[in-house]
């Protein structure tokens, strides 16, 4: 079955409206009346087109901004936890750690460990081929 | 005569033969993927913002040498051991020779440089949304023999196609 242009333009944007309203306690109802069109139909539509559940995306594109935001050394994990909007600690440090392998911490402390090493030591991080050839030209 | 049958037999991977020749195989071959590839940009500020923001790559790494050489290398979402460098060949700490720089503008203000082909699960849904955000497409999405295709570009010199490869 072939989805309609108005249909997946709906679809699109009940995706941009979760992009933009990552770090609010958004759920399916919200989405879906945002994209003007049923919380049955929207789950259903959108899970064909993209491959995953609007809840699983939302948790991946989560977990995403706060890997971005414990690289930046700005905010404490708590805050972190709370800006991308995850309820509580607990289920924030368990998601994490199933989608990355690490938990919050430990991935921050990864993450500023290897920017000072890019700022220290930035040819470790390129080939040489890169170095030498392109200089000579 | 040997039947087809026996062929396969010998050659299967659960037996001893067929597990040494995979052993074989596995420690002869050289090259067995691609790790980095290279991507020239006119804009290494524009082509960060378009690459991470507009298409959710992730950067992998943004280091500046002392003598100002930048690397930038982003990873697409379902790729994270594919390093696409985004270098800037307009950079006079890149290439010295003036003439050469200037080739490298000629051709990426013309769009001459053959770029790439970016997989999409969804060719239509992706182009609504890349559209929504801004980007600059050739035409909609048009039926291929080969997928669902449409034309793209970076806004930094380079056009890909953006493929729903068709489900055989």
């Amino acid at each position: 079955m072939n989805i309609s242009l108005v249909l997946y333009r709906k679809i699109v944007a009940g995706k941009i409206y979760m992009d933009q309203n990552l770090h609010d306690p958004i759920n399916l109802q919200h989405i879906s009346r945002n994209a003007c069109i049923s919380r049955f139909h929207f789950h259903r539509l959108f899970t064909r087109v993209y491959k995953r559940t609007p809840h699983q995306y939302l948790t991946k594109k989560r977990i995403r901004l706060a890997c971005e935001l414990l690289s930046e050394e700005k905010l404490s994990v708590t805050e972190i936890c709370n800006s991308v909007g995850f309820a509580s600690m607990g289920s924030f440090s368990t998601l994490f750690k199933k989608e990355m392998g690490i938990g919050p911490s430990m991935y921050r402390h990864h993450a500023i460990t290897r920017r000072q090493e890019e700022i220290k030591k930035p040819t470790s991080f390129i080939p040489h081929c890169f170095i030498d050839g392109f200089t000579q030209i | 005569m040997a039947s087809p049958k026996f062929e396969k037999k010998q050659f299967s991977r659960n037996s001893s033969v067929g597990k040494g020749l995979a052993l074989i195989y596995k420690f002869t071959l050289m090259v067995t993927k691609l790790s980095h590839a290279t991507l020239y940009v006119t804009d290494q500020n524009k082509a960060l913002d378009f690459y991470s923001k507009t298409l959710g790559f992730k950067v992998h790494t943004d280091a500046t040498m002392e003598s100002g050489f930048r690397w930038l290398a982003v990873t697409p979402p379902d790729q994270p051991d594919l390093h696409i460098t985004l270098l800037s060949p307009l950079n006079e700490f890149m290439y010295k020779d003036e003439d050469v720089r200037a080739a490298f503008k000629l051709l990426l203000d013309k769009g001459a440089l053959g770029a790439g082909v970016f997989y999409t699960p969804d060719c239509r849904a992706t182009y609504e949304e890349l559209k929504a955000k801004g980007v600059v497409f050739r035409g909609e999405p048009k039926e291929q023999f080969y997928g669902i295709e449409a034309i793209l570009t970076d806004g930094c010199g380079n056009w890909f196609s953006m493929t729903q490869p068709k489900q055989i």
